[in-house]
């Protein structure tokens, strides 16, 4: 009677400390609006990572709750976050396309012992917003510098930067020319054109009279991206010999159709491209094709998401499913591993990814428009990133 | 009909007191329901306020003033912008001061953009005040220094309120800020729009050319009304930054502009209390609607918004006086 007494308290302990647990994770995307596909891409990646490692971490089940931000709206986004954490009782936040979003969500975190792993937004400064940041994307800063290093090993010597005029926009050009002065190299001029932009050819008159060897570009990836390559092309400055240097937002996979023939040779550095060549990437691009429906959609936000939905299996991990932000971020800090674009690491000063940038030269393989890498920067931290 | 003879007796200040006693206790009673029954709804609620003491002001120069616009985001930015600047760049953090210099700011925007959009009529107006906006917008885009650009103001961290109440996960502090300016702005606003100018705005309204043959400023009185409106929509405006800490450039965008005449108009033109209702509808509704399906809530919202105007053009408060007249006439 004794032993049975003792066996049930047992029991009714360990079952108390296995608690199995609903864990939700709150996402914050754009799912709809013009940046939908970026959204689709989240979910992607999303459900890709559970399709693969499944939804349960231990005795506790992960449960996604989606909330639509179509464009930057901080505001909107500091009362779905503030909805998120009070009422729907999330553990984890995740997602956040636009860095204004992020901005508004960081400073509530730290009230709501919550973590947020940034899926996308790329302002170096948002992970000094709040020490529960987390990011599994990339910074303008870090996919922009290497190609001040592509140029100069090309031996390119005078660059003209044409960027969009807006903060991602000015971080690249500020990236490009902070890397191309520091290597002996000239920036014969510097423009930025405003956001709705769509007839290039003035542009692209004046790049052909600043007498520069090479333009770095800068655009947000959809219709304008489409145009300015067009111009490019139909003034004759890829037949001149001008070459075109851009980080890859410029020529992500679900543009490169459109763009066609226009594109090829193109040079982009990116920290992504679908067509990586690794085991882990043609698992992760095969689950994640059939999350997203059709794989030409397939983008980098599905990877941030993807690696971000790691990065929160391991804080639930680490925490055990319990509610403790400080312990989760810590335990992902220094955290390594082989994501689908390559290895991987948390900086633990930053909480940001180092990780590999590759040079990218857009070529047609099998019938299909691919950015096919053809050199890697191996180990690339945050340079635009300075401590607080 | 005895009950009209009786009221009639007492002098008219004291009838419209009592009426804007019994706005502001409904008002008050609305604002406690929300917070008891959606407590952790609070920081929704209150950016609902921020947005209808924009529509407010909207209200104040379309529906009671006759300018047709489209960038009235302007002075809601310029009021934001102002306090958020205040907060991050100098370390003015006290909440009522960043109120302050978030309504004067709205004042002064107010003023100076009435000058440009006043001098078109009709269309020509419309697309003035589209101009202004847009000028607002990458003005606040270029002075990245100041405005963070499309990254956003963040670096605003108010002070507690009085030096007592800390502004809490829960949103209760701004919450309860915002309900207290929604009711004083309200009652302001109540007696603004009654007062021998509020009626001059309305004669404007109807026929601006009588207005001027009976000896009234027309222009003065618009540009004065703009800069009325222009400091309630910069007290919404500070209100937003106050409780988001961060300000973005969508707070100056055509968009918001848009998205705020269509509340007008779901409320009805021309009635304070058609704005709120207006406001509270359309925002309430889309996040309930976006939380139920994030992915295709935007088609369900287009699709109300053409029954609404279809079958109710004097917008809810309209289509519900109506409805009022018709069954009393009926009883």
């Amino acid at each position: 009677m004794k032993k049975l007494v003792l066996a049930s308290l047992l029991l009714a302990l360990s079952s108390s400390v296995t608690f199995a647990d609903t864990i939700k994770v709150g996402v914050v995307g754009p799912f709809s609006g013009p940046a939908a596909l970026q959204g689709k891409n989240f979910q992607a990646g999303i459900n890709a990572w559970l399709a693969v490692n499944g939804n349960t971490i231990g005795d506790d089940t992960i449960e996604i709750v989606y909330r639509d931000l179509p464009a930057p709206d901080p505001a909107q986004s500091a009362a779905l976050t503030q909805e998120l954490i009070v009422s729907e009782g999330v553990q984890y936040l995740a997602g956040y396309y636009y860095t204004p979003d992020a901005m508004a969500a960081a400073p509530i975190l730290e009230e709501g012992n919550v973590p947020m792993v940034v899926f996308n937004a790329a302002t170096s400064a948002i992970v000094n917003a709040s020490p529960y940041v987390v990011r599994t994307s990339f910074t303008t800063w870090q996919t922009s510098t290497p190609m001040a290093a592509v140029a100069r090993q090309r031996g390119i010597d005078k660059v003209i930067t044409v960027v969009s005029d807006y903060g991602p926009g000015v971080d690249s050009e500020a990236a490009f020319v902070a890397g191309f002065t520091g290597a002996g190299g000239e920036i014969v001029e510097s423009v930025r054109m405003p956001m709705n932009t769509n007839d290039f050819s003035p542009m692209m008159q004046r790049i052909k009279d600043s007498g520069a060897e090479a333009v770095f570009a800068f655009l947000p990836a959809g219709p304008a991206t489409l145009g300015f390559v067009q111009a490019y092309v139909e003034n004759g400055l890829k037949d001149a010999g001008v070459t075109l240097l851009a980080p890859g937002d410029l020529t992500q996979e679900p543009d490169l159709a459109a763009l066609g023939d226009n594109a090829l040779g193109l040079l982009t550095t990116f920290h992504y491209a679908v067509s990586h060549d690794s085991p882990e990437n043609s698992a992760f691009v095969e689950a994640a094709s059939k999350a997203i429906g059709s794989a030409s959609e397939l983008s980098f936000p599905a990877v941030g998401a993807y690696d971000g939905m790691y990065v929160i299996s391991k804080m639930i991990e680490a925490t055990g499913g319990n509610q403790d932000a400080a312990a989760a971020v810590e335990a992902v800090k220094g955290l390594s591993w082989v994501s689908p674009r390559g290895p991987v690491s948390i900086n633990p000063e930053n909480r940001h990814l180092t990780q590999n940038i590759y040079l990218r030269e857009v070529a047609l393989e099998d019938g299909q428009y691919i950015n096919k890498e053809i050199q890697t920067f191996e180990n690339q931290g945050d340079p635009g990133w300075k401590a607080p | 009909m005895s009950d009209i003879s009786l009221t009639s007796t007492k002098p008219v200040w004291q009838r419209t007191a009592m009426r804007d006693l019994i706005a502001v206790l409904i008002l008050a009673a609305v604002a406690a329901l929300g917070y008891l029954l959606f407590p952790s709804n609070l920081a929704l609620l209150t950016r609902i306020i921020a947005v209808m003491l924009l529509v407010l002001s909207l209200d104040l120069v379309t529906g009671y003033s006759g300018v047709a616009t489209l960038g009235h985001a302007t002075v809601f930015g310029a009021g934001a912008y102002a306090a958020g600047i205040f907060a991050a760049k100098f370390g003015v953090t006290d909440p009522l001061l960043m109120l302050a210099i978030g309504a004067l700011a709205g004042a002064i925007a107010g003023a100076l953009s009435s000058l440009i959009i006043l001098r078109g009529h009709g269309l020509s107006q419309l697309v003035l005040s589209i101009a202004v906006v847009s000028l607002a917008h990458e003005a606040a885009n270029k002075l990245s220094a100041w405005t963070g650009g499309s990254d956003g103001l963040s670096g605003i961290a108010p002070a507690p309120l009085l030096g007592l109440f800390r502004f809490d996960l829960f949103g209760r502090t701004a919450f309860i800020m915002a309900v207290v300016l929604l009711i004083a702005v309200f009652v302001v606003l109540r007696i603004i729009v009654r007062s021998p100018f509020g009626m001059l705005c309305r004669g404007i309204k109807q026929d601006p050319i009588r207005v001027r043959a009976m000896g009234a400023p027309v222009y003065f009185t618009l540009v004065k009304m703009y800069a009325i409106a222009g400091a309630v929509a910069g007290l919404g405006g500070a209100l937003s930054a106050i409780a988001t800490k961060v300000v973005g450039l969508d707070s100056l965008s055509f968009t918001m502009s848009a998205e705020a005449l269509v509340m007008l108009v779901l409320g009805g033109t021309g009635k304070l209390y058609g704005a709120m209702i207006g406001t509270l509808v359309f925002v309430w509704f889309e996040d309930r609607v976006s939380a139920i399906n994030p992915f295709h809530w935007l088609t369900i919202v287009g699709v109300l918004l053409v029954i609404v105007v279809l079958f109710a053009p004097k917008g809810l408060t309209g289509a519900a006086e109506t409805l009022w007249t018709r069954l009393r006439r009926q009883s």
